[in-house]
């Protein structure tokens, strides 16, 4: 049974969960395969858990069943846990290494959810995506980007169908004025980071 | 240049809501008309953009009513139009669409109902296909972001045909989701912008006699669609002739087709798309019964298509064992996820679906829920902690705030409890009105400004005719913030981005009666004595109102990005903690957190947006600015 490669995007409203969504789209696109990107708008985007659903290959149904993630990238800890149901033992998973809680409510702290999630026996990489944002661009709106230039390098599920030139690409098309060499140098590095990482 | 405008023949990369944008400008119209309303914004919002190089005429009309209406007068002198509404719009526009049915129109005129199930950002999720069955409208239903895109089109040419409205009715994942699109079309360079208005009173005048006319003209038209329209692309039949059927409609279809295909099974039965499940058309859905011994319909929500079918099958004497809400979730949002174990066992397998979970973290303390909260540095905080403080200060207890629809509703949660109800646009008034009448409590009725000129204006009226001590509070932050910044009659700015006459709600209110406080609730002291005073002349008997004023802190921080202005970011001096919380207690700032095994709270400085509530209501002064704002910083807001 032949399934679509399922890409779960998780975080906080506000993050830059979409325009990753649009990023990994238009990379698709270039890269000449198939996809489709499932968001929400409107009152979820404020502060909220978001979770965007990239199906890529053949097909229509937008939304990726519970368990049914192939990767898993997440731009906060608590949602990289809580996006965790849409895991199965060959998920990779992907994590920011930022814990953002909620306010006025009680939250595991960071070892404590590590933990939790290494003891799901799934393959894990965590990466400070904040801090490589803020040192290349001077602000952590780029995190999105940063996570994903690692991720390109770790995954080789994802990168049998998206490559780092397609992202290049797609930052071209998306972004203007000099957010576009930040963003491509952001990439770049991130990417680099995450070939050390597997390699070192 | 736009991917919007692309060329015939190019990919792009489109939302649903684009796609049915661009499917609109191909097929020639020349006005598009909304009130902004999540899943359905991007339309209007998408053409706005493009007006000026495509010479149409679009705009953020007040409410879905007056959209409609606009749109409607368009299409009845010739001239295309699109209207587009979430779900719960159409009940606003639900008067005029009841009546446009009767009267028709002379060029093709289209209502997107952009429909919720799962209610990710809406009150219910009804299921809008009801009213074309009420109106006698046709109701189109995509199955995808790319389908819409030739739906869109379908159903244009559908309403030229017949001189009649079309619904076409999208959903959350229709709308939002974006896929690559091949487009078949250009934008036409030449489009009728100028209508005719045909006198014809008989038609366009409903008195009781001429209704009675239009009733059965509109009536002829209703069966010649359920007589002639059952083709593709509306009813797509694949293996005819087994004894096996499913029928799915709209995103529904998406999941049923790929249900199958993992089971392999798409050759072991007949499967029918509907794309017009309203009116059901009875011949094919008539011949595939006749071989069928036992039919699964899918369809997301109400058994729309399901009761139809049942009615074939009655009218055709058919003995079918048909299945339908028996077997598939009637509430909430399907997936392929609830709709696989139903296909499966509609065809006798029981195979398991080819993903299993590993199930959900556990953690002590468990990991926390995380529901959309005020953004930091929004006006909204700050006027809900000045109202509290001052009612307090002004002696007012136990009052029952009545709430509206808006980014501020999430004023309902802790520690604001500032909307004790919210049932629809305008409401906040209306209820607070009739509390009024039967409560001892002082009520006051929280209403956003695009929410106030929405639906709430006849309110405020009725609050002085029928004279409640109701105390409207419109908390104005000057754009429709909860759809992503939409201008409204409020901001003197047209959807074209033109300039045009700004009206302020205290005018309306001093006008109606009101004794209106206008307060910048960046400046916390001031408007907590000028709120109290306020309460105190309302205590003695006065009528007042207040407008709380300032700019949504998303817009005031993108604004800042943009013009490379640096707002204050606030600090908290450790040594001046005391570890009381009222900052993190009071304010509910997501910008402020309690490292895990510390006593103090910390400001996520890159969260900051500088409001400065944190700091005024600090009680040992432990909070000050860190940095050194632009001397401008505060103009922006």
């Amino acid at each position: 049974m032949k399934t679509r490669f399922n890409l779960v995007l998780s975080g906080v409203g506000g993050q830059g969960i979409i325009t990753l969504g649009r990023l990994i789209g238009l990379g698709c696109m270039h890269a000449g395969v198939d996809v489709s990107i499932a968001e929400v708008h409107g009152m979820s985007q404020r502060g909220g858990s978001v979770i965007v659903h990239v199906r890529i290959g053949e097909g229509e149904s937008p939304i990726i069943p519970v368990g049914g993630a192939d990767t898993i990238i997440s731009l906060e800890l608590l949602e990289g846990a809580r996006s965790l149901v849409y895991a199965n033992k060959g998920t990779t998973l992907v994590v920011n290494d930022f814990l953002w809680p909620p306010p006025l409510v009680k939250y595991p702290p960071r070892d404590t959810i590590l933990a939790a999630i290494s003891g799901k026996g799934l393959t894990y990489y965590l990466y400070d995506a904040n801090k490589v944002s803020m040192e290349v661009s001077g602000s952590v709106v780029s995190s999105n980007i940063a996570l994903l230039g690692f991720t390109l390098a770790v995954d080789k599920q994802l990168s049998k169908y998206i490559e780092l030139s397609d992202i290049e690409w797609a930052i071209e098309k998306t972004l203007r004025g000099h957010l576009v060499d930040i963003n491509k140098r952001l990439l770049k590095k991130s990417y680099e980071d995450g070939l050390r990482h597997v390699n070192p | 240049m736009s991917h919007i405008l692309a060329g015939e023949g190019e990919k792009v990369l489109l939302m649903g809501n684009e796609a049915i944008a661009r499917a609109a400008l191909e097929a020639g119209i020349c006005v598009a008309t909304a009130y902004p309303g999540t899943p359905s914004t991007e339309i209007i919002e998408t053409l706005s953009e493009v007006a000026g190089k495509c010479g149409i005429y679009v705009e953020w009309s007040i409410n879905e009513k007056v959209a409609f209406e606009t749109a409607y007068a368009a299409a009845i002198t010739g001239v295309r139009s699109i209207t587009a509404m979430k779900h719960v719009g159409v009940n606003v526009a639900a008067d005029i669409l009841m009546s446009s049915a009767y009267s028709g129109v002379k060029e093709g005129f289209v209502v997107v109902s952009a429909d919720d199930p799962g209610e990710h950002s809406s009150q219910n999720e009804q299921d809008n296909r009801w009213y074309g069955l009420l109106a006698h409208i046709p109701v189109i239903e995509p199955s995808s972001a790319r389908d819409s895109y030739y739906l869109t089109k379908e159903a244009f040419e559908l309403s030229s045909r017949y001189e009649h409205p079309v619904i076409l009715r999208t959903t959350t994942r229709v709308s939002h989701t974006r896929q690559p699109v091949e487009l078949t079309g250009d934008v036409p360079s030449e489009k009728k912008c100028k209508g005719v208005f045909d006198k014809n009173y008989e038609r366009w005048v409903l008195v009781p006699a001429n209704a009675r006319k239009q009733k059965t003209r509109m009536m002829k038209i209703w069966e010649a669609i359920r007589r002639n329209e059952g083709r593709e692309p509306f009813i797509r039949v694949w293996n005819p002739g087994r004894s096996k059927v499913v029928i799915a409609s709209g995103i529904s279809y998406s999941h049923a087709e790929e249900a199958l295909r993992l089971l392999d099974a798409l050759n072991d039965v007949t499967l029918i798309k509907v794309s017009l499940p309203v009116p059901l058309p009875p011949a094919p859905i008539t011949t595939v019964l006749k071989d069928a011994k036992e039919v699964l319909i899918i369809e997301e929500l109400d058994p729309v298509v399901e009761t139809q079918v049942k009615d074939i099958a009655v009218d055709e004497g058919l003995s079918v064992k048909i299945h339908g809400k028996n077997m598939i979730p009637e509430n909430g949002e399907l997936s392929i996820d609830r709709v696989f174990e139903p296909v499966a066992k509609f065809i006798g397998r029981e195979t398991l679906p080819p993903w299993q979970s590993i199930g959900e973290v556990k953690t002590e303390p468990p990991i926390p829920p995380r529901p959309p909260v005020l953004c930091a540095g929004c006006p909204h905080r700050s006027t809900y902690y000045i109202v509290k403080t001052a009612l307090n200060k002004a002696g007012i207890r136990n009052t029952v705030f009545t709430g509206d629809i808006g980014c501020y509703t999430l004023g309902y949660q802790k520690p604001f409890e500032t909307q004790m109800t919210c049932f629809e646009m305008g409401g906040s008034l209306g209820i607070a009105h009739g509390f009024g009448k039967v409560l001892e409590n002082t009520v006051i009725a929280v209403i956003g400004d695009s929410t106030f000129f929405h639906a709430g204006i006849p309110p405020v009226l009725n609050i002085v005719y029928n004279d409640s001590k109701v105390i409207p509070l419109i908390l104005d932050n000057s754009t429709t913030a909860m759809t992503g910044h939409q201008p409204h009659p409020g901001t003197g700015i047209t959807a074209m981005g033109l300039r045009t006459t700004a009206i302020l709600p205290e005018k309306i209110l001093e006008q109606a009666g009101f004794k209106t406080i206008v307060i910048n609730p960046l400046r916390v002291k001031e408007s907590i004595e000028l709120l109290t005073q306020a309460f105190k002349e309302y205590l003695k008997g006065e009528r007042i109102a207040i407008v709380s004023r300032m700019r949504c802190a998303l817009e005031v921080a993108r604004d800042a990005r943009r013009k490379q202005v640096v707002l204050p970011i606030y600090t908290i001096i450790e040594d001046k903690c005391t570890g009381c919380m009222a900052c993190a207690n009071l304010t509910a700032c997501p910008a402020i957190i309690v490292p895990a095994g510390s006593k103090k709270p910390i400001i996520l400085e890159e969260l900051c947006n500088g409001c400065g509530l944190c700091a005024s209501i600090c009680p040992y002064k432990a909070i000050t600015v860190k940095n050194t704002p632009s001397p401008e910083w505060e103009r922006l807001w």
